[in-house]
């Protein structure tokens, strides 16, 4: 996977030296977040905990990796192993931290000290929207507009992460949240239908054919029904999608009669429309102004969030806005990384954190508008640690 | 009296027929829609063919053939195809009372009857076909109503129509199949009663539908110039939220719960029925949140409806029907394709947050992570992915949008449900999961047919409005034109109504085997060989029955609580009670058949018509063994009405009439005996004697081989001496003395003879003439009037009340009191028994009359009685229920205003014998009940 080799990359000019590495090991991509302190600094990572008094500098990486490879992630954690020290428990999350505990253990040795999902997921939420100026964004009609956050005002908010599936958690406040929805009909979902209809070999290849496709060969919109028509009295447009895949019905178009751009594009917008359309309602229910998106479905792709901003528009008639994260498919690894700060260090912040992007060169995703790219490199962040 | 020609296979034994009269073959108006089914293009499109149920009795029916004058000429009506028969739909007495400005030509808003919803699937069609005009000059009727004081005037200044509405679906992508079938039938001629302007229309071909739907406005142009007709498009929603209100008001039992597999109906108490949703499932998913009549909002919807199901499972699996995917889902696993939360957390639970490892975690999850094509999956499997994932969708924002709108009830329909257990469950499952138990969903048994509805429902002056439930009897025996493939080399000639009906027997999909063509006696028709891929859409058809509108119907006044009330004793939920009664309706088919033959003489067509009647019916009864819940919610009584809709569907009008008729014979031939010994009698013996005599009578029963012995042995009063003998008191719930105080008086209280008393009889023969008629004279003889209450239409030996005058007459030969009472009441004057003018003093007497009780059914539902039964109920104060199915399978725990005397059969050994039904113990033992 391309991040491995943007973290060789870094490696090649600087060898990183990782002191701290925890997982997100997902239903289909392992996320890490690891510490490298600023080099030359402190060689031995095990001074990490000694010093005390000052701030340790460094920067927290970010890679992933396909739960299907993870060997890769195997390889990568071993090769760097040696400078975890001697006490070889990482922090892990997501359902793959019981379901590969035994094979971490009898490749590596290291035992994965399993944190709750949700935990993590909130806790690497707040972080992010506490610590990181400009995390969060908005994105209608192809413009991206950064939200300052008033950390004083942040609370109560709904964090939607769309992994495999979709997870819809009221967070009131740190550690203080409910998992509130859900759906089945995620990442998962357009990754795994996707791939049966369209033989697309990876995710993004998916994603990335969506970018050229119509959605209106397949989807029956509303103008289909009403002969080109509005059906103006309820408010629907001639071009609203009245029945996603609906077109297949009619014509007598086999599989591969049918573009797999087009069919990745209609795929996206119904599952997009769709997670958007059910945190909206649920964000109503609850009484939260404002939705968060986060996880790996959204990738930064331009097309998912104007198709989830406007369904949550739509549907909350403009009072709504979805807002995403930036570094939205490390929530959950950012979370069980925070857990080892949590007993020893009390309520340690990292804050002051200062992003970094990456050599531009490192970014391989050449296919994703300049936008996209943008958001793709903060692949790590500068930041000092301190202890309270 | 009545008596036909010789009985061919029963034969009179020695009882000598006094009398001939040849009685007019009952009509049943069915004969417009037995069509013969149209050939098109090597489809076969079947018109439903339905009965009459209820109140179509009557004289002077003709073929159809005789009353086809072209009454709709539409510009581009075929004019060899057969035509619905409009012509009878003339208004004839009611014509003067419609407003005159109807005559106008351009007059388009009259009552049509035909309404479609033009989906994006698929295409609905409501059509309204009429009940044949009643004879107006029953005489009967005519004394009955003047002395009910039934009027003639119409709350309406436009009539109702007595009809049915059948409820017809084609797929959009074959909207020419759609069109030939409206043209066949000739649906887009005017109105139903358009007699009086639709020769100005059709010279303008101006004929106007109704229409709702995407498709009203795309295919406005197709139909214009296939039918010359106009579409007048109705909002969708409107029809929608109209449709919904009209099922949810009219028909009981319409919504329903599937948990789990298991159907529950709800009882939806209409001034408690608003505020709710609609989830309208069709391509797409419409949210309405419903306040009131067409007062509504749509609040929500979604893009993932049936159109992606069916699209996306199309791309998926190759399947060439929506019907053979879901037939498809039934058979699969989703955990070889849906990620669940166990494959994610290494076989376990997430506990915390309350996820089963069986939980979808993320559906098509799992094609994600293994190297498998498309090809490496089960078709199977994948519907059922699809499936789940679409219905947990839509059940999970359905339910999210109640909850912001604080809507109790949600009620899904649309044609993506199409009754398919697996789809219900998942929405139901999704409802209950997200709201934690507190919510339920509900489904809409004609969940496929709210616009279509809603856009019949649009015609002005329809005079649905404010029809009531107990005006709407539904029938399951119209079934939706099947299109079937069939070879073109048939014989040129055209189907024949029997052929459908054969065919009817054979399409009723269950899972018994069909007996093969071969076996039928049939020879040269086809009878198809593979249901295959229909198999699903038949059997789902079957749940949306006929709905017959008859505006005369009326809850029957004198019920204690007609909210609360159940005709049903038996509730045939209790599988094994289903069982017993499959048992004894099964076994007792071969001689049902055999009696139906013989009363329509025997002959081949009788045979070919009793092997098809034979093989609906265990079909029917098969599928109700499978699914009980089918047709609706199933209690005994329509269970045994079914069978006599099905004789009826099969034109046996009158299956017993020969027993029925020697019985008669018998039974009068001794009753001046009787008379004579009870007028012996002091009152009291008499009045005790009497109550006895009426469940001694009931012995006479038709099924009973003990019966027939007796009747070899021994002289009818005999017998009938032999059986009251059998009845000495006391009874186990013996409430005769009760009764005897008020016809008698006790001590110083005088008594107290009833203003009016309902008789409502049964059995022809003993039953009614040695049984209820001297009964009934004995009322007459105290000042009560006397109000006979028989069926509309015959339903096993059941004397219906078109015999009762006759028999009456004859019983009156004998006797001054019924004499008397039988003119004052009206009975003489159409009988021709009225000879001796001399004697004539009716003004003295109280009236005996006959009324209909609106059912042709063994079992009577009080909630959809006549309005001649109701009219008469009004001023009763003695109600007198007899036998077996009206006091005892139905009304048994029934509670009436005015005082009742419910008498059934101590008696478990003459009929069905070596079966003791459950309720035996309970209830055999308690022959009299009389509450007051």
């Amino acid at each position: 996977m391309d991040c491995l080799r943007e973290i060789e990359t870094d490696g090649n000019s600087n060898p990183i030296q990782i002191s701290r590495l925890a997982l997100d090991i997902g239903g289909s991509l392992i996320k890490l977040v690891y510490f490298s302190r600023d080099s030359g600094d402190h060689e031995d990572p095990l001074n990490d905990s000694v010093r005390i008094s000052n701030g340790v500098n460094g920067r927290l990486h970010f890679a992933k990796f396909e739960t299907t490879n993870i060997n890769d992630c195997l390889q990568f954690i071993s090769a760097n192993k040696l400078f975890f020290g001697v006490t070889i428990h990482l922090k892990a999350t997501g359902g793959g931290a019981y379901k590969f505990s035994d094979l971490f253990k009898e490749k590596l040795g290291i035992s994965l000290e399993k944190e709750d999902e949700m935990d993590c997921l909130v806790t690497g939420a707040n972080f992010l929207l506490k610590a990181v100026n400009h995390e969060a964004f908005t994105y209608l009609n192809g413009q991206k507009e950064f939200v300052q956050i008033d950390h004083n005002d942040l609370y109560p908010y709904l964090l939607v992460n769309i992994g495999s599936g979709v997870s819809m958690i009221k967070v009131d406040g740190d550690g203080k949240f409910e998992r509130v929805s859900g759906t089945s009909v995620g990442g998962g979902t357009f990754w795994g239908l996707g791939k049966l209809l369209t033989k697309c070999q990876s995710f993004d290849e998916l994603l990335e054919l969506s970018q050229r496709g119509n959605n209106r060969v397949l989807d029956m919109l509303v103008g289909d029904i009403y002969g080109g028509m509005d059906y103006s009295k309820i408010g629907l447009s001639s071009t609203a999608i009245a029945s996603s895949f609906g077109r297949a019905i009619s014509n007598s178009n086999e599989l591969h009669d049918y573009k797999p751009e087009d069919v990745s594009r209609s795929l996206l917008r119904m599952i997009s429309n769709n997670i958007g359309q059910i945190s909206y309602l649920n964000a109503l229910q609850f009484g939260l102004k404002r939705i968060f998106f986060g996880g790996f479905f959204t990738r930064g792709h331009s097309y998912t969030m104007d198709t989830i901003s406007v369904a949550v528009h739509f549907w909350s008639k403009g009072e709504a806005k979805a807002m995403f994260l930036r570094h939205e498919g490390f929530l959950g690894a950012l979370g069980a990384f925070m857990s080892y700060e949590r007993h020893s260090l009390g309520d340690l912040m990292v804050n002051q954190s200062v992003q970094i992007p990456v050599d531009a060169s490192s970014s391989t995703d050449t296919n994703y508008n300049p936008l996209e790219r943008d958001l793709n490199e903060t692949e790590s962040m500068q930041c000092s640690v301190y202890q309270a | 009296m009545a008596s036909l020609k010789e009985d061919p296979i029963l034969g009179i034994d020695g009882i000598t027929i006094k009398e001939e009269f040849e009685i007019a073959k009952p009509v049943i108006d069915k004969l417009r829609e037995d069509r013969p089914a149209l050939e098109t293009e090597g489809t076969v499109i079947k018109g439903e063919s339905v009965i009459d149920k209820v109140i179509e009795e009557g004289s002077g029916g003709q073929g159809e053939r005789d009353m086809v004058p072209p009454t709709c000429t539409s510009i581009h009506r075929s004019g060899s195809r057969p035509q619905l028969d409009l012509s009878k739909a003339a208004i004839e007495g009611n014509f003067e009372e419609r407003d005159p400005t109807i005559l106008l030509p351009n007059q388009s808003d009259d009552i049509s009857h035909l309404a479609l919803d033009i989906g994006g699937s698929l295409i609905k069609l409501v059509y309204f076909s009429r009940h044949q005009d009643r004879p107006t000059n029953d005489k009967r009727k005519k004394t009955v109503k003047e002395r009910l004081g039934l009027s003639n005037g119409n709350r309406r200044s436009y009539p109702i129509l007595g009809g049915r509405l059948h409820f017809v679906k084609f797929e959009t992508s074959k909207i020419n199949e759609c069109l030939d079938f409206i043209s066949s039938k000739q649906l887009h001629c005017g109105g139903v009663d358009s007699h009086s302007w639709h020769s100005d229309t059709s010279s303008n071909g101006n004929a106007v539908i109704k229409a709702t739907g995407g498709g009203a406005y795309k295919y406005a142009d197709l139909l214009k110039e296939r039918l010359g007709v106009s579409l007048d498009k109705e909002d969708e929603m409107d029809c929608l939220v109209a449709g919904a209100n009209f099922l949810l008001k009219a028909i009981r039992h319409e919504a329903f719960t599937h948990m789990e597999g298991q159907k529950e109906f709800v009882q939806i108490d209409q001034n408690d029925m608003f505020p709710y949703l609609l989830v309208n499932i069709g391509s797409g998913v419409s949210m309405i949140k419903v306040d009131g009549d067409g007062k509504f909002e749509r609040v929500s919807g979604t893009n993932v409806g049936g159109g992606t199901y069916w699209g996306l499972g199309r791309l998926l699996t190759k399947c060439k029907s929506f019907d053979e995917l879901l037939e498809l889902s039934q058979r699969g696993d989703n955990g070889t394709i849906d990620m669940l939360v166990g494959d994610i957390y290494g076989g376990m639970d997430y506990n915390k947050i309350g996820l089963s490892a069986s939980t979808i975690a993320s559906s098509f999850g799992k094609a994600i992570s293994e190297k498998k094509e498309l090809t490496n999956y089960r078709p199977e499997d994948i519907s059922l992915s699809l499936l789940r994932m679409i219905s947990y969708n839509i059940g999970q924002i359905s339910y999210l949008n109640a909850l912001r709108f604080g809507l109790k009830r949600i009620f899904f329909g649309g044609f993506f449900i199409r009754g398919h257990a697996y789809t219900m469950d998942a929405i139901s499952f999704a409802v209950h999961f997200w709201s934690k138990g507190e919510a339920q969903a509900m489904f809409l048994r004609h969940e496929g047919f709210l616009g279509a509805l809603g856009a019949f429902m649009s015609y002005e002056k329809h005079g649905l409005d404010d029809l009531m439930v107990h005006q709407l009897v539904e029938s399951y025996l119209g079934l939706h034109p099947v299109k079937r493939k069939r070879k073109r080399k048939r014989k040129r000639k055209r189907i024949s109504w029997m052929e459908k009906f054969v065919q009817k027997g054979t399409e009723i999909t269950a899972p018994v085997p069909m007996a093969s063509s071969g076996t039928t006696g049939l020879g040269g028709f086809e009878v198809p060989s593979s249901k295959g891929g229909t198999l699903r859409s038949d059997a789902s058809a079957l749940n949306v029955g006929v709905l017959h509108l008859v505006p005369t119907l009326e809850v029957f006044p004198q019920l204690a609580d007609p909210k609360m009330y159940e005709p049903n004793t038996i509730d045939l939920a209790d599988h094994s009670e289903l069982e017993y009664w499959f048992t004894v309706l099964s076994d007792h088919l071969p001689d049902l058949v055999d009696k139906a033959v013989a009363s329509e003489g025997g002959t081949d067509d009788s045979k070919r018509r009793g092997d098809a009647f034979a093989r609906a019916f265990s079909a029917h009864l098969a599928r109700l063994m499978e699914e009980p819940a089918a047709y609706g919610k199933l209690g005994l009584a329509n269970l045994l009405e079914l069978r006599e809709e099905c004789l009826r569907e099969f034109q046996f009008v009158d299956a017993y009439r020969s027993i029925k008729q020697r019985e008669n014979e018998a039974s009068l031939a001794v009753l001046p005996d009787l008379l004579v010994e009870l007028d012996s009698m002091t009152e009291e013996t008499r009045l005790l004697t009497l109550i006895e005599g009426v469940l001694a009578a009931n012995i006479f029963d038709w099924g009973s081989r003990a019966c027939v012995e007796l009747y070899h042995k021994g002289t009818i009063i005999e017998i009938y001496r032999m059986s009251r003998n059998k009845m000495q008191r006391p009874w186990r719930v013996d409430d005769f003395d009760a009764f005897k105080e008020r016809m008698l008086g006790s001590g110083d209280k005088k008594p107290c003879p009833h203003k009016r008393a309902l008789l409502f009889v049964d059995n022809s023969g003993a039953d009614v003439i040695l049984g209820m008629l001297p009964l009934a004279r004995e009322l007459l003889r105290h000042g009560t009037e006397v109000v006979l209450v028989a069926n509309s239409l015959p339903a096993l030996n059941d004397v219906t009340a078109m015999e009762l005058p006759d028999i009456v007459a004859e019983a009156a030969k004998h006797c001054d009191i019924l004499r008397r009472a039988a003119e004052a009441g009206g009975l003489l004057v159409d009988a021709m028994i009225n000879t001796s003018d001399g004697s004539k003093d009716n003004s003295s007497s109280v009236p005996l009359m006959v009324v209909e009780n609106g059912c042709g059914s063994p079992c009577i539902d009080l909630r959809q009685v006549s309005s001649e039964l109701a009219a008469a109920a009004k001023d009763a104060d003695l109600i007198v229920l007899e036998g077996m199915g009206r006091a005892l399978h139905t009304n048994f725990n029934t509670r009436f205003k005015c005082e009742a005397l419910k008498r059934c059969r101590r008696n478990s050994n003459l009929r069905n014998e070596g079966h003791i039904p459950r309720l035996e113990l309970k209830i055999y033992s308690l022959p009299v009940v009389y509450n007051s």
